[in-house]
């Protein structure tokens, strides 16, 4: 079904009623699984995934799945962090089902798993592995940033040292890029409707610096619309970056009231109600 | 996804472990009592994108999401198929319908069943013998594809998706097929509105649709009461024995001493008719509801062994045979040793108390047969289970 932008000049709405600068509704959960060391559940609008974190332990016997990332073998002297995501058969419209060697799943892999390895702390873990298994349970477009955000989540529910968080957003163009418009407006978070429609791109940056850890664009877009795109993805990433941040405060101060950690030092300044 | 994965336990933690399983009552290492089960957390109708979905979390922390998405698809016309008389049926519809009815017959091929273990890739031996296990209980009576029927010319395609989503901690075949059951029992199919050998077209309408399982119409306090017998989907119950003692939803840990393991499918039959003529066909059916009493309709649709980790566990050396406490030492001159080579064999073909060692050869019959009665017994674990899920909000 082709997507309709005509539509948006008029109103300066898009299909699902967002401004161009809005994000679409972000829900996080922490430590959802009582097994595993760290882990997360993240929605972005209709996408949902999970993510199960762990690690770092000793690598175990090498399993085809798990696509070798950052950091390299186990044998070195920084963590390899292996990603492995499964794409659930009812997680689109249609069922698709996707084998383990497909290339697109392959290549989000090594995506995360680098971004990953730059961020963690992996130095201080030699010789080890660190696990992160991602499950898609919905896609709704995003599906990228979706993962990379659920697995900081679950890295910092696993207490894996990490320099800050990898916070990442889509954007992308109002006008396709055969229309050749320049006028065109910048967009905020995609949906799958606009993502099979219009350019986008898929960045993500390290806390609250303008640094871009990820940047992925699958898609032909005029080089004159670039600059836009990313400025409003990287302040994208800002908002995403508060509302993590939230969830894992929000978490932490429930872990003291209820008295399954300790208060630390520093954390008086907190404040409990 | 192998049920022998590797319990870091030596052989004097699995002899330990074995003698407490072989008292009476058994102790499990957990507290639990023989017939009960981990405590789970359920939810279903988790997933709006699908026709039904549940999440079981068990309390050791493994957890499993199953999400079912159904198509249509136009069923193969085969041509033994007795040739359709449409301008018959249109003369007079109160025949057809009957005609349909007597027409409803399901395929295997209609349901697709694939499971997702982390780290284990879907064609590992493991992952596709859980499926196998899963769809058999699901297709082993002929019942089930039967509900998916829309006409003589086309069908629903159903699609299961199981995800484990922690790492497998034990065996995750109770976890899985009690997750399948609750996602089928929430599936819903979207209501017909077009009639006979159409080209099917449904109602948009989804708080309509009709579910996959109907389920009694009486209120949930007077279910029991209502007790118009539902059909309901298979369970498959994971059951151990050591010595005589038969133990329910084993932890990986009692797996690895177990001396048999089945996996035992339970169904519900809708009504006693139907059982008893499928029970007839099947030699290893059991008919149990033949006094009304309260209670399901119990019905055996499957067994299965498991193969038993405990075989693959190393056997303990008695004292007497271990050189570290001093067995070889005294023995100087050749005699002495012959002596204690013959004590060491006899030691490796004999049972010593406190000291582990490997079940060999196959299960008692009447273990085995006192597994499945005591699956199939009224107001026994396999009624209990399917109460409890009773109790699972559908939505």
């Amino acid at each position: 079904m082709p997507l309709d932008t005509s539509a948006y000049s008029l109103a300066l709405l898009r299909v699902d009623g967002r401004r161009w600068n809005e994000l679409r509704r972000i829900h996080a959960q922490i430590r959802t699984q009582a097994a595993a060391d760290g882990s997360s559940y993240l929605e972005m609008g209709h996408t949902k995934v999970m993510c199960v974190v762990n690690g770092p332990s000793e690598p175990g016997p090498r399993r085809g799945a798990t696509s070798g990332g950052g950091g390299g073998g186990g044998q070195s002297k920084n963590a390899e962090v292996a990603v492995n995501i499964v794409i659930a058969g009812f997680s689109s419209v249609d069922r698709k089902r996707r084998g383990r060697g497909d290339k697109h799943i392959l290549e989000l892999q090594s995506t995360i798993s680098q971004a990953l390895a730059a961020s963690l702390h992996t130095h201080l873990f030699p010789h080890s592995t660190i696990n992160i298994s991602l499950h898609v349970l919905s896609q709704d477009g995003s599906l990228l940033a979706a993962l990379i955000n659920a697995a900081t989540l679950a890295c910092v529910d696993a207490g894996i040292p990490m320099t800050d968080y990898v916070a990442a957003c889509t954007a992308g163009s109002t006008s396709t890029y055969a229309a050749n418009d320049e006028g065109a407006d910048p967009l905020l978070d995609m949906n799958h409707q606009e993502e099979q429609e219009l350019p986008g791109l898929t960045v993500a940056t390290l806390g609250d610096s303008d640094r871009v850890a990820v940047l992925v664009c699958e898609s032909r877009v005029q080089v004159s619309r670039l600059e836009g795109m990313l400025a409003v993805g990287v302040d994208g990433c800002k908002q995403v970056r508060e509302i993590l941040d939230r969830v894992v405060r929000e978490k932490g101060i429930k872990m003291i009231q209820e008295g399954t950690v300790e208060r630390g030092v520093g954390l008086n300044d907190m404040e409990l109600d | 996804m192998a049920s022998s994965q590797h319990v870091l336990l030596s052989p004097a933690e699995l002899a330990y472990l074995h003698a407490s399983l072989s008292l009476t009552p058994p102790i499990r290492p957990d507290g639990r009592s023989p017939t009960q089960f981990r405590p789970l957390v359920a939810e279903t109708g988790i997933l709006p994108g699908t026709n039904g979905s549940a999440r079981i979390c068990f309390a050791d922390g493994t957890e499993a999401i199953v999400g079912v998405k159904a198509e249509v698809e136009r069923t193969r016309t085969r041509h033994d198929f007795p040739s359709l008389d449409l301008d018959e049926g249109a003369e007079d519809d109160d025949d057809l319908d009957d005609n349909q009815r007597d027409v409803v017959k399901g395929d295997n091929d209609w349901v697709e069943m694939t499971v997702e273990i982390p780290g284990y890739r879907d064609d590992d031996a493991g992952t596709v013998f859980l499926s196998a296990m899963l769809s058999e209980a699901l297709l082993a009576d002929g019942e089930f594809t039967k509900r998916l029927w829309i006409n003589r010319r086309f069908h629903w395609k159903l699609y299961l998706d199981i995800l484990l989503i922690s790492p497998p901690l034990s065996y995750p075949l109770p976890l899985l097929s009690l997750t399948t059951h609750l996602a089928l029992l929430a599936t819903r199919l979207p209501r017909l509105k077009s009639e006979g050998d159409e080209d099917p077209l449904f109602d948009d309408d989804w708080a309509a649709a009709p579910y996959l399982y109907p389920r009694p119409t009486g209120k949930k306090g007077s279910k029991k009461a209502a007790s118009a017998p539902t059909a309901r989907p298979p369970v498959t119950l994971l059951v151990m024995a050591v010595g005589n003692n038969i133990i329910f939803d084993p932890s990986k840990e009692e797996l690895a001493v177990a001396d048999v393991a089945l996996a035992v499918s339970v169904g519900e039959s809708s009504s006693s008719s139907s059982t008893t003529s499928t029970s007839s066909s099947k030699p290893t059916a059991m008919d149990l509801d033949t006094e009304e009493t309260k209670g399901h309709n119990l019905r055996l649709l499957s067994v299965r062994t498991i193969d038993p980790p405990s075989r693959l566990t190393p056997p303990g050396i008695p004292n007497a045979s271990n050189s570290a406490y001093g067995a070889n030492a005294g023995a100087k001159d050749t005699e002495k040793k012959k002596q204690q080579q013959e004590q060491a064999r006899t030691a490796e073909s004999e049972a010593v108390e406190g000291v582990w060692k490997a079940p060999r050869g196959g299960a008692k019959p009447l273990v085995m047969a006192a597994l499945v009665q005591k699956v199939l017994e009224k107001g026994g674990v396999a009624d209990e289970v399917l109460d409890a899920l009773d109790g699972v909000d559908l939505n």
